[in-house]
């Protein structure tokens, strides 16, 4: 089928599906910034261009047995040159169509969500700013690229999460996201120049081809490998890293879906999948990136288990998913990953749309509170979330289900059965505390004839029209998503018959199937969600979690296991009063004393020479006539 | 030639270290650039008694030169003057010691 298409075509597929979003963004701030439906029409037209032509890509290479670049030289510096262009393989059109269908479909809700904003039109150029960088990112063709387009991702959402900047936490939130990522992307950048130093270029095709490892020492693959992930680590919100990204739902809900779902925090698993054979053949940073993926998966769950903040709960679910597929590309199983993220996107963004209409409608974040008011009686949303949940806990016929067991048969592969036993705990508490906020919110803990008349009181009775109107438009692109998080799962052959050319030189054995292992995570997943039903579902339930009767855990996990006050306490401690210091010395000291000194010298030096001047010229013309004549005395005589 | 040229030298000598006397001693810029004048002059004199000691016209055309060095020189001065004056309503130079 590759045949038929023409490389033009492909090219030009390519170049209009991420360049429309930037000509929208571009367009917007310049001249319709003052329209704002315009500006939306503008945003999701180029959207919908790019959705095209990522569906038409998809489709037209469905077979690809090599990987397709175009590449003009965009700098070339001495030994060093550094094209840009465009890398089309399963991998990259897979994240390209993601992307793409994800954007498309939060632009529609935004129309919805956002409708009356001041900042409409801002907010659909930035949307489209934080689209392209992501479909660039996915199709650059080397690491350089990749890393202009992963920092205009950063700045997007920077911008994107302080989308309300009057409000103070928003603009706070924004700038911690985008310094914490900062703190990975410097590693990062590290790892890139150790492998610009040694290998000469920085193509991933090249740096994906097994014959690396003799380009490079063992030693440094490992260093730049592990340098580069952590890079992945801060942008998909990993261990150390973790903090900004609950924090980063501050912005508009559509925000938070598109960054939870398909691009910011994506981005670094992306990254993964993209140098998936450059990893692999560091095995000390596969390690690491195991750990680091088992601790975040652990440390997020135990924090949405107390989380009483609906957007809250799904952020932290987004780490722990992240570090889920992390472990299952550190496993070696590089389809389970790939295959986890596409379902995510699909789920993780209904989670969060959902949400948006519960907050949209009712103008709070607190789980109980959304119970009281009567979330149930949303029928649309409510469902959807419920499929989303399930989807996210890994319940038999929806997608998570699909993916989740893909990761853990590629954990039950390795040798320590730690990593299986975590990811097993890993996915009874995903269980958990994806159903503690649905049975809260689905059944309220006050009688239901105070709800009968709750709804039958006369602000539910007369909603506006325009009220109706954002409804039906929010509620179409969560029909679509829950549509893809049932379907998603059974594509699961489909999608692997795509990506085996991906990497088919590395010679990655097929993933064996453990009978058993379904049946036990499906267990596991239907006893966390038995517990949460326990706790919270049942009626006459106390609605206190197990957690919450041990105050100590509770307080921990509550405070994000210390992990702001040990940020905020290195930030005093170490920047603040130590290296903010030293160089707060070092400028009054060292660069104002020098440069006093200096002037203090002139003066002083003026105020000295003074004294030789008597200010009456005519002695000054009588020195001259002195010296002359001595001058002329000694050069004559 | 009637007059040895050792005596023009001598008057050229004379009045140079008169213009000396006159530019470093009177409290008086007029007299200062007079005295400047008295020595440019002076030494017109022996570039004039020199051409005509030994037949050479390059002597002269100095001359020339010098005069019109001189008169450039007073028009400067003097415009300078009027400042000097119109600043400090005074010709004295000893009122001039603002870097002192």
């Amino acid at each position: 089928m590759a045949v038929l298409w023409s490389k033009d075509v492909t090219l030009l597929a390519a170049v209009a599906a991420t360049l429309a979003p930037f000509a929208s963004f571009v367009l917007i701030m310049v001249f319709t910034r003052s329209h704002p439906r315009l500006s939306a029409g503008l945003s999701l037209s180029a959207a919908g261009i790019s959705l095209i032509c990522a569906l038409a890509l998809l489709a037209g290479h469905w077979d690809m047995p090599e990987p397709i670049q175009y590449s003009g030289n965009w700098l070339a510096s001495g030994d060093i040159h550094i094209p840009f262009g465009y890398l089309l393989d399963p991998v990259s059109l897979l994240m390209l169509a993601v992307v793409a269908v994800i954007g498309f479909l939060i632009l529609v809700y935004s129309l919805g969500y956002m409708a009356g904003d001041p900042g409409f039109a801002r907010y659909y150029a930035l949307m489209s700013l934080f689209l392209w960088a992501m479909m660039c990112l996915a199709l650059s063709p080397t690491m350089f690229q990749l890393y202009v387009f992963w920092e205009l991702v950063g700045l997007s959402s920077y911008f994107l999460i302080g989308f309300w900047y009057e409000k103070f936490s928003a603009s706070q939130a924004g700038k911690k996201a985008f310094i914490m990522t900062r703190a990975g992307d410097v590693a990062m950048f590290v790892g890139v120049i150790l492998v610009l130093l040694n290998l000469g270029n920085l193509n991933i095709l090249d740096m994906d081809n097994p014959s690396i490892a003799g380009r490079i020492p063992q030693n440094l693959l490992t260093l730049s490998a592990l340098l580069i992930f952590g890079g992945i680590i801060g942008k998909s919100a990993q261990f150390p890293l973790l903090t900004w990204l609950p924090d980063a739902m501050q912005g508009p809900t559509p925000v938070s879906a598109l960054l939870h779902s398909s691009t910011m925090v994506a981005a670094g698993v992306y990254l993964f999948e993209r140098l998936f054979p450059f990893f692999s053949l560091s095995p000390h940073a596969m390690a690491a990136g195991l750990a680091i993926g088992t601790i975040s998966m652990l440390l997020a769950s135990t924090m949405a288990m107390v989380s009483r903040d609906i957007k809250e709960i799904w952020a932290y679910s987004t780490i722990s998913q992240l570090g889920f597929m992390l472990m299952g590309l550190d496993a070696g199983s590089f389809f389970s990953g790939a295959f986890h993220l596409t379902t995510h996107a699909a789920f993780k963004a209904l989670l969060f749309l959902c949400a948006g209409v519960f907050i949209h409608k009712f103008a709070t974040n607190d789980i109980f509170e959304l119970g009281e008011k009567g979330s149930r009686n949303l029928r649309v949303p409510m469902v959807c979330t419920v499929i989303a949940a399930g989807a996210l806990a890994g319940l038999p016929p929806l997608s998570g289900f699909f993916s989740k067991e893909l990761i853990l048969a590629g954990l039950a592969g390795l040798a320590n059965p730690l990593w299986l036993a975590a990811a097993l705990l890993g996915v009874f508490l995903t269980a958990y505390y994806a159903f503690r906020p649905i049975f809260i919110v689905l059944f309220p803990h006050h009688s239901t004839s105070s709800q009968k008349a709750s709804s039958a009181s006369p602000d539910s009775g007369h909603e506006d029209a325009h009220d109706q109107a954002a409804y039906r438009l929010m509620a179409i692109p969560l029909l679509i998503l829950a549509g893809m998080t049932l379907l998603l799962g059974f594509f699961q052959y489909p999608l692997q018959d795509f990506l085996k050319y991906q990497y088919a030189y590395l010679g990655i054995p097929a993933d064996r199937h453990y009978g058993w292992l379904p049946y036990v995570a499906s267990f596991l997943a239907f006893g966390g969600v038995g517990v949460a039903w326990v706790e919270f579902g049942r009626p006459g339930a106390a609605r206190v979690g197990f957690v919450e009767r041990i105050p100590i855990l509770f307080r921990l996990f509550s405070e994000r296991w210390y992990l702001d006050h040990l940020y905020r306490y290195l930030l005093e401690r170490v920047v603040d009063k130590g290296l903010s210091h030293i160089f707060a010395q070092n400028d009054n000291k060292v660069i104002d004393g020098s440069i006093d000194g200096l002037g203090h010298g002139t003066v002083e030096s003026g105020r000295i020479i003074a004294f030789l001047h008597t200010g009456m010229i005519q002695y000054r013309l009588l020195a001259i006539f002195v010296v002359m004549v001595l001058l002329s005395l000694y050069f004559f005589f | 030639m009637i007059v040895p040229f050792s005596h023009v030298l001598f008057l050229g000598g004379i009045l140079f270290l008169m213009g000396i006397f006159c530019s470093v001693t009177r409290r008086n810029l007029f007299m200062i650039v007079l005295g400047v004048e008295i020595m440019l002059n002076a030494a017109a004199i022996v570039f004039v008694g020199a051409a005509l000691r030994w037949y050479d016209l390059e002597g002269q055309a100095f001359v020339l030169f010098v005069l019109a060095v001189a008169a450039t020189e007073v028009s400067v001065g003097l415009a300078m003057i009027v400042y000097a004056y119109r600043r400090t309503g005074s010709v004295d130079p000893s009122t001039f010691d603002l870097l002192k």
